[in-house]
């Protein structure tokens, strides 16, 4: 319950933020993917049903405020929750460097799967435009993501939540 | 039990069934009204007023950027000049604001005006969370009359539809976004074709015949045929005209007539166009 609430205030926060700034910012680039960032230490910390929900939940819930095709996002960040579990699992350290490297290979990845799901292959011809400004977010959301990673740390120890992840 | 298949594995094994519960609802759709729509629609309706507030509070931090700039320029005056400068600042950026504000809403009671009674007018608060997309959040929802579908208009020209609404608030596709078409005509030589948005920001005007006089700054206007949009409002001006390009039709870039990042205010067309009738009469 703990994890659930903790989870769903960063992801309204940062949605509100994902969905405000961006009206008011000239190149949308310069924003980071909170969303995926919060994916990815749920991945890369939590191990369980639950963490797969809420990565679900935090896709479908973005849904709600981007794109036009329900269910994209929420394929996407079950995607990133799993690859961030699955490397979490088979490395024997997930520190921040982990996690930016994930949430930077993760934001190209997502962008460009949820281009081509959404537009099939006539977007093909397009995706090489995306690619600069994509790769700007990507490098913007892994700098941002140790400061994320410790705010959650630091709100997991207020609440009593593990920081390490749990290995199964 | 613990140490079975099932259980070694429940977290990849729960994840696929939600992989495969996503790929349902992107391949059926969710219409407004279903059952899958009303999280999305509660999320929408929880986010929009914190939205706001983002919004609300940058426009104020900006402000005051701003003033401390200026202040700093002029920190040799006494401080009684200071106040009386930053209050005069203050009250000037509040009135250009309000200016600005009233100079917008009477456009907008322009062209409701144009339009007939059957349009609403609402604040924009925000954009589309993950950019991949274009899309607005409006901050009027079903309760200000708002549906699905309705066409979204700003002063310059055509905005985009309304796509998922909440009680309090909504998302509009702009006309610029890879999954958004409208069907539109050149002004000048009545050549038709659809409106469609692309991936890499941008707006083109497909299925234009090869033998169609399509030039260079003529101007692209609604049709009124897909029953979204009234006839004849501005969508753009045409700015390239590719003749070598492959396959039957032309290739025409638009210039959106809108400048969809300055959007404050907007007008919702509550009641769509008059249909066309069988022998194109409308």
């Amino acid at each position: 319950m703990r994890l659930i609430l903790l989870f769903a205030v960063f992801l309204v926060l940062g949605l509100a933020f994902e969905s405000a700034v961006p009206h008011m910012v000239s190149f949308r680039a310069l924003i980071p993917n909170l969303i995926i960032i919060l994916v990815v230490d749920l991945g890369l910390r939590h191990h369980g049903v639950l963490p797969a929900m809420l990565a679900f939940a935090m896709g479908y819930a973005t849904d709600a405020l981007a794109g036009s095709h329900p269910g994209l996002n929420a394929f996407m960040m079950t995607m990133v929750f799993v690859v961030s579990y699955e490397i979490s699992t088979r490395l024997m350290v997930t520190n921040a460097l982990v996690g930016a490297t994930v949430v930077f290979f993760g934001v190209i990845a997502t962008a460009l799967a949820t281009v081509a799901l959404a537009d099939g292959f006539s977007a093909h011809s397009h995706t090489g435009a995306l690619l600069p400004g994509l790769t700007l977010e990507a490098a913007i959301s892994a700098i941002v993501a140790p400061f994320i990673f410790s705010m959650l740390a630091a709100s997991k120890r207020m609440t009593g939540l593990p920081v390490r992840p749990m290995r199964e | 039990m613990r140490g079975g298949f099932l259980w070694r594995n429940r977290v990849l094994l729960t994840s696929g069934a939600l992989l495969i519960v996503s790929l349902h609802l992107i391949s059926t759709g969710v219409r407004p009204g279903d059952l899958a729509a009303r999280p999305e629609s509660a999320f929408l309706e929880i986010v929009s007023p914190i939205d706001a507030a983002f919004t609300r509070l940058s426009d104020g931090a900006s402000s005051i950027v701003t003033d401390y700039l200026d202040l700093f320029h002029v920190r040799e005056e006494n401080a009684r000049l200071r106040n009386e400068l930053a209050r005069v600042k203050s009250d000037r950026a509040r009135l250009a604001e309000l200016e600005v504000e009233n100079r917008h809403l009477g456009e907008m009671l322009e062209l409701k005006d144009v339009l007939g009674a059957n349009a609403v007018a609402a604040n924009v608060i925000g954009s589309d969370a993950t950019g991949l997309s274009r899309t607005l959040i409006l901050a009027s929802g079903s309760s200000d009359g708002l549906r699905p579908g309705m066409a979204v208009l700003a002063n310059q020209g055509v905005v985009g539809k309304i796509i998922a609404i909440s009680p309090h608030a909504s998302r509009v596709l702009l006309i610029d976004d890879h999954n958004s078409a409208l069907d539109g005509f050149d002004q000048r030589s009545r050549a038709r074709g659809i409106v469609a948005g692309l991936v890499d920001d941008g707006l083109i005007l497909k299925y234009a015949d090869r033998s169609q006089d399509i030039r260079i700054g003529d101007t692209i206007v609604t049709s009124g045929l897909d029953g979204i949009f009234p006839r004849g409002l501005l969508v753009g001006t045409i700015i390239g005209v590719h003749r070598g390009a492959p396959g039957l039709f032309l290739g025409v870039r638009i210039e959106p007539a809108v400048d969809f990042r300055q959007l404050e205010q907007v007008l919702i067309v509550t009641q769509p166009p008059p249909h066309l009738d069988d022998s194109g009469k409308s």
